[in-house]
């Protein structure tokens, strides 16, 4: 049972995944883009992708290469959103988006006190240029000491505290020395400290430089770094690219071996320019659609309510993870992979299982992925 | 379907068997020749071959958190290894979980121990581990950084509690075994204390490291799990880490105990550079230790990636990574640190290591106490195997290598005087019988009749690396998968589990510490079978009654 269209005109499940394999035998070039899915939507689509020669994205793979670009660059330090509940006696927040990265962030992260085992300490909280709109009070007990108040200003900000962290003079910034200094004096005396941000709101050098400042804070005192995650999976979408390919999204299998670039095989790019002549859209978590105006067939795998310009090629309307069948996806409040048993099971049917019709079709009759 | 192996040299060290004979298999078994002579469906001619069980590899880090951010860490090395295969970092290595499979089966490996899952990433492991092809595999459950341990003993909580605790988490993660990574170290690093040996005492909860790793070795032993608990001492990878080894193999006690990568511990301060092999003493003492096992963790050369759930010691390396980057992971409990580095053979430290290795394989007499291990990919990447083994079995290619490495460092090493050249038989048990002993997996590692037919065969020829790196015929479950090195056949094994007995209780108690601690139930670290994807994903392991 589930709800199905070809260019737009109602169609059944078996119908639609056999006018989507035949759109995909007749491409050159598809892209598998979106990619909001489970664990198991992303094997089978990766292994799909492979097969057809296709390249793979993800709708917020800017975000998620803000921090992996860091991290296969210049390294990092981590931890997770549990460690840093309870042993995170100074949290350095910083930038904008943060609780709308992760909305459970004031209940699981700014309990007052950490665990005994780290000490109870009465826990700290900064914020460095919180956005406009941020609420600086996080929980009962838990208010945050603002220092700036334009995340527009991270860059250099960051610069000056971890020249000053060094204990090297700094110019002028817009904020005042004695703030900078004092910030400093404070994540000095941590004695765990977490810097937590969001790389959906700051680019991969500013991001770089903070972790640089977590990296210079370990010569004398313990101090790691937790990255929100962004959203539809994007986390669990990496690891499962990284384990099957070896590579981060963004790579493309036309030479059947995985090809990684990120501006290359960015889906967008390869919409506008022209060199993917298909795409398989994939949004299970929310009915999100793309970005791009250019008319290319489309092979849309989308929760319900998935609104279109013009009607899609195929469009088949798949279950939920985590609500309409039990999934495996990243868990923002402990950093991991974790089981999402179906809250409301129906018999929508998942990306996976979509799929996997898909690629029996090509196959006909062979294993499916 | 009857298969009949005809007429190779079959090498069975559990049945004391090394005559030229058949191997017949039916239904995934090996079983006795038929009575009356009667005719396989299958006959494979393996005359002048050598036949032995599948190899089984105890310690190799191939799937993980931990494993998956060195992939992500170093794309260049796997980008220039997919161009030029050849000779470039990780060449052969295979970086994906479906290479890792094909590359192990390849080489006659049908079993490989993940030895480093932190519990709140088992999921994530077996999702690895379900997409590696061919190979039955298990994880190991790493304990003795976590606060619920060091709770307990901190609290003089019974050995009952602490069994229970321990068996919650094999039961919750589903492995295999328990492992100790630096016991309290990276609780103590959390707490800013930059070393850490096996009579420290971890920040409060007043616990040392020696009382978490006898605390663990007595649980392991007294729930009867059949792999000793397994250790990554203190102190790995620094000069006089032999002392701490020695203590380690000291506190066994005469219970089993499991000693990880022994190369990284066998070093002493002697010398102009302070740096020198002690491996002759750690030999003697492993000799002389008979409940005690150990692994080598052989370094080879050329760049590689370290990854590591001691994250107090790879914090400390962290300087020498190459190139320049690297993870420090503070985890849950353990955590992870992944450092690349470059074992080069004009380098006096790493050609010492590289010795120090082959010492302990050639100085410990016993072939089953000994096993084959490179600590892949810390050591060097699991594919610099048969090179290995030609080391091992030819004292000519020994001396080949020595005669390129710094006069100075074999200096400071007993290996050029070694003329010890290992048999095929002693590698089969060390490759097949033991690690099935020593994990409890009664129907492998070898050839007797109801043994699973995980089968290598080998052509028989002096160039023992040739040998060993293309396997002629493999069979896995009775079916064959690879011809001459390449994988002929796509199939999906097993991942081995114990469920010790225990009270119940300690579900209760558990859950109501991750409500406390986390505000979480335990629910996130459980490894449903639905989650797995695969037919059969599990095998459970009797544990010794």
């Amino acid at each position: 049972m589930g709800h199905a269209w070809i260019d737009g005109k109602p169609a059944t499940i078996d119908a639609a995944t056999t006018e989507a394999a035949k759109v995909l035998a007749a491409s050159r070039f598809p892209v598998v883009a979106g990619l909001g899915t489970d664990i198991a939507g992303a094997r089978a689509a990766i292994a799909l992708a492979q097969r057809l020669g296709a390249a793979v994205d993800h709708m917020n793979a800017d975000a998620v290469f803000n921090d992996l670009d860091v991290l296969r660059e210049a390294g990092m330090m981590v931890t997770t959103p549990t460690e840093a509940r309870a042993r995170g006696d100074t949290l350095l927040l910083v930038g904008t988006g943060l609780v709308s990265a992760w909305p459970e962030l004031p209940q699981r992260l700014c309990t007052s006190r950490t665990a005994p085992d780290a000490g109870g300490a009465v826990r700290r909280i900064f914020w460095l240029c919180p956005g406009a709109g941020d609420e600086r009070v996080l929980g009962a007990d838990a208010e945050a000491t603002a220092i700036g108040h334009d995340p527009g200003d991270l860059p250099v900000v960051l610069a000056a505290l971890r020249t000053r962290i060094a204990g090297r003079p700094v110019g002028r910034t817009p904020l005042p020395a004695t703030s900078i200094d004092a910030l400093a004096a404070d994540l000095q005396t941590a004695r765990f400290g977490v810097a937590v941000w969001s790389a959906a709101e700051l680019d991969a050098l500013t991001i770089e430089m903070l972790c640089g400042m977590v990296k210079d804070l370990n010569a004398r005192t313990r101090f790691t770094g937790l990255p929100l995650a962004a959203g539809d999976n994007a986390a669990g979408i990496l690891q499962a690219c990284g384990w099957l390919t070896g590579f981060p999204m963004r790579t493309a299998f036309g030479r059947s071996r995985p090809d990684h670039d990120p501006w290359r095989f960015d889906a967008r790019r390869l919409v506008a320019s022209g060199e993917a002549d298909c795409v398989v859209w994939i949004s299970a978590y929310r009915a999100a659609t793309p970005e791009w105006t250019r008319d290319i067939p489309m092979i849309a795998l989308t929760a319900p309510g998935a609104r279109w310009r013009r009607p899609v090629r195929v469009q088949i309307e798949v279950g939920r993870p985590g609500v309409d069948h039990d999934a495996v996806e990243y868990l923002a409040a402990t950093g991991a992979l974790a089981p999402a048993m179906a809250a409301k099971p129906s018999e929508a049917a998942s990306v996976a299982r979509v799929i996997s019709g898909i690629a029996a079709v090509l196959s006909a009759g062979a294993q499916p992925c | 379907m009857l298969t009949c192996l005809a007429g190779g040299r079959v090498v069975d060290p559990a049945h004391d068997r090394d005559r030229i004979g058949d191997v017949w298999i039916r239904d995934g078994r090996v079983v006795e020749a038929p009575q009356g002579g009667g005719s396989a469906d299958a006959r494979h001619d393996v005359s002048g071959k050598i036949v032995m069980a599948g190899g089984i590899d105890i310690h190799s880090h191939i799937a993980g958190a931990n494993v998956n951010t060195a992939r992500l860490l170093l794309p260049e090395y796997h980008r220039a290894a997919l161009a030029r295969p050849e000779a470039t970092p990780l060449a052969s290595a295979g970086w994906s979980t479906f290479a890792t499979g094909c590359l192990y089966a390849g080489m006659g490996f049908t079993t490989v121990v993940e030895p480093a899952v932190a519990p709140h990433h088992a999921l994530h492991a077996h999702l690895e581990l379900a997409d590696v092809p061919i190979i039955d595999k298990a994880i190991l459950a790493v304990l003795g950084n976590d606060d619920v341990l060091l709770g307990l003993i901190h609290a003089r909580e019974s050995a009952s509690a602490v069994r229970d605790y321990v068996a919650w988490a094999l039961e919750t993660s589903r492995a295999l075994g328990v492992k100790v990574v630096n016991a309290g170290g990276a609780a103590a690093f959390k707490s800013n204390l930059r070393e850490f040996s096996l009579d420290d005492v971890v920040p409060y909860y007043g616990v040392s490291s020696r009382q978490i790793v006898k605390t663990l070795q007595h649980a392991v032993h007294d729930l009867g799990v059949p792999h000793p608990l397994h250790v990554h001492c203190n102190n790995l990878g620094i000069a006089g880490s032999a002392d701490t080894a020695l203590a380690t193999i000291a506190a066994a006690e005469g219970l089993p105990l499991h000693l990880a990568h022994l190369q990284f511990y066998g070093y002493g301060k002697d010398g102009a550079r302070g740096f020198s092999s002690h491996a002759a003493r750690l030999a003697e003492a492993v000799n002389g230790a008979s409940s005690v096992t150990i692994d080598v963790g052989q370094v080879m050369f050329g760049p590689t990636v370290t990854i590591s759930s001691d994250v107090l010691r790879q914090f400390n390396a962290r300087d020498r990574a190459q190139p320049r980057k690297w993870v420090i992971f503070d985890g849950d409990s353990n955590g992870g640190g992944i450092v690349p580095y470059d074992y080069r053979v004009d380098d006096f430290y790493n050609a010492v290591q590289w010795a120090v290795g082959l010492e302990l394989f050639l100085l410990i007499d016993d072939p089953w106490r000994v096993f084959f291990t490179t600590d892949h990919p810390n050591g060097a990447p699991f594919t610099a195997y048969p090179e290995i083994f030609a080391l091992l079995m030819d004292r000519g290619v020994r001396d080949e290598w020595i005669a390129r490495l710094p006069a100075e460092a074999m200096a400071v090493t007993t290996l050029p005087s070694i003329s010890r050249e290992y048999s095929v038989t002693e590698i089969a048990t060390m490759t097949r019988a033991a690690p099935a002993r020593l994990l409890g997996l009664a129907d492998r590692g070898h050839l007797g009749p109801g043994a699973v037919a995980d089968i290598a065969v080998y052509d028989d020829v002096t160039d023992r690396a040739a040998m060993f790196r293309n396997a002629a015929l493999v069979f896995k479950d009775g079916e064959l998968v690879v011809r001459d090195g390449k994988v002929t056949r796509r199939r999906w094994g097993r991942a081995f589990a114990v469920r010790p007995e225990h009270d119940r209780a300690i579900d209760r108690r558990m859950r109501d510490y991750y409500d406390g601690r986390y505000g979480l139930s335990p629910e996130f670290m459980t490894v449903p079978d639905s989650a797995i994807g695969r037919p059969d994903p599990f095998e459970l392991v009797p544990c010794i009654t």
